[in-house]
């Protein structure tokens, strides 16, 4: 009986526009910006599939198609890189060297914090790309094997949590600079954090969405030589 | 008809960046080739933003969605994390703090260091 509706293309498709929209109305249902729509609609498929017991195959006959999606998501964030670009020129040096000493600093961190905690090789790949942008993260997970799903998952924690807990730090370390605020943000939080950012002001805004684009594209590169090096 | 011209100049763009990482065997991904080339086109002009404009802000608000059939993977993968979750959970918010202090702290003390020459 469930798997007449299950084993079926539209199964999957319609699954993921509904629940997203659920989400999406929950959210401006209470303006709240830490409902998480992207969230709220892994956790229930999951635990429909689950309980269902319908196998994931089955449910990405449909979803696989949005999935597809992922490489034109992935090439228009050149966009808001591009509009940005003249804010990158004015603070080249401060930019360039925060956002690479912040990228450094998450991949030195997961690489070390793996081994105290003792995470297997698998876990400690997938969390390598927690700081960037969902989309190249998921590539950058493929790219080194490891799971996209933890993955996923692992940059909304980081987003929501970098996010929060921000303004903070800013506070005990006399970040006043609205250039260095927004770019903490943008390279440790991604899209989350830059929804912050816009609610600190418009320079905070504008440097933390270039920073998205300049810490994926770093972390891609790093990640890359330490491919090279034979590290990965 | 100019939602399927943006689409098909993102999709092209796409696929040459595909094509490229392949056909050169690139240590970087093609999705990510794609989008250093769209950064050159709107750089040099080739491409302007006009040309892309509605169906790339709609890949760029509605972003999420698309994200959604990754995220449910972990399904699949949640046996790996099975017993190490406060582990999981622990590296990513050391991780995530480290990352805002460092690029914080670096960037406003160049930004000062520069204002004070």
């Amino acid at each position: 009986m469930i798997e007449a509706l299950s084993n079926n293309h539209l199964f999957g498709i319609l699954l993921t526009v509904g629940l997203f929209y659920g989400g999406m109305a929950l959210r401006n249902h209470f303006r709240k910006n830490w409902i998480n729509p992207l969230l709220i609609s892994v956790f229930v498929i999951v635990l429909l599939l689950k309980l269902a017991q319908i196998p994931y195959e089955q449910y990405m006959q449909g979803a696989g198609i949005i999935h597809d999606f992922l490489g034109p998501v992935t090439v228009v964030l050149a966009l808001p890189l591009y509009r940005q670009r003249r804010l990158l020129v004015k603070y080249k040096l401060a930019i360039i060297s925060g956002i690479v000493s912040g990228v450094l600093a998450s991949l030195v961190s997961v690489l070390l914090l793996g081994r105290v905690f003792g995470l297997n090789n698998m876990l400690e790949r997938s969390l390598l790309p927690h700081s960037i942008t969902t989309p190249i993260g998921i590539a950058v997970s493929n790219d080194i094997s490891g799971m996209e799903g933890i993955t996923v998952v692992s940059i909304i924690l980081t987003g929501l949590i970098g996010a929060s807990v921000a303004g903070v730090f800013f506070r005990l370390l006399r970040i006043t600079h609205p250039v260095a605020r927004g770019l903490a943000l943008g390279t440790s939080a991604h899209a989350i954090g830059t929804s912050k950012a816009i609610e600190l002001g418009e320079t905070e805004g504008a440097v933390s969405s270039l920073s998205i684009g300049v810490a994926a594209i770093t972390t891609v590169v790093l990640v890359a030589v330490m491919q090279m090096a034979g590290w990965y | 008809m100019k939602i399927f011209r943006q689409l098909a100049i993102i999709l092209s763009i796409n696929f040459a960046g595909e094509l490229l990482s392949k056909g050169l065997s690139l240590p970087l991904p093609g999705s990510i080739v794609g989008m250093l080339i769209l950064l050159v086109l709107l750089l040099t002009g080739v491409v302007k933003e006009v040309h892309i404009a509605e169906t790339a802000n709609f890949f760029l608000e509605k972003m999420p969605f698309f994200f959604i059939p990754a995220g449910v993977s972990v399904m699949v993968a949640y046996q790996f994390i099975d017993g190490h979750l406060a582990a999981v959970i622990g590296t990513i918010v050391l991780s995530t703090l480290f990352v805002i202090v460092v690029s914080a702290l670096v960037s406003q003390v160049i930004i000062k260091k520069k204002n004070n020459d």
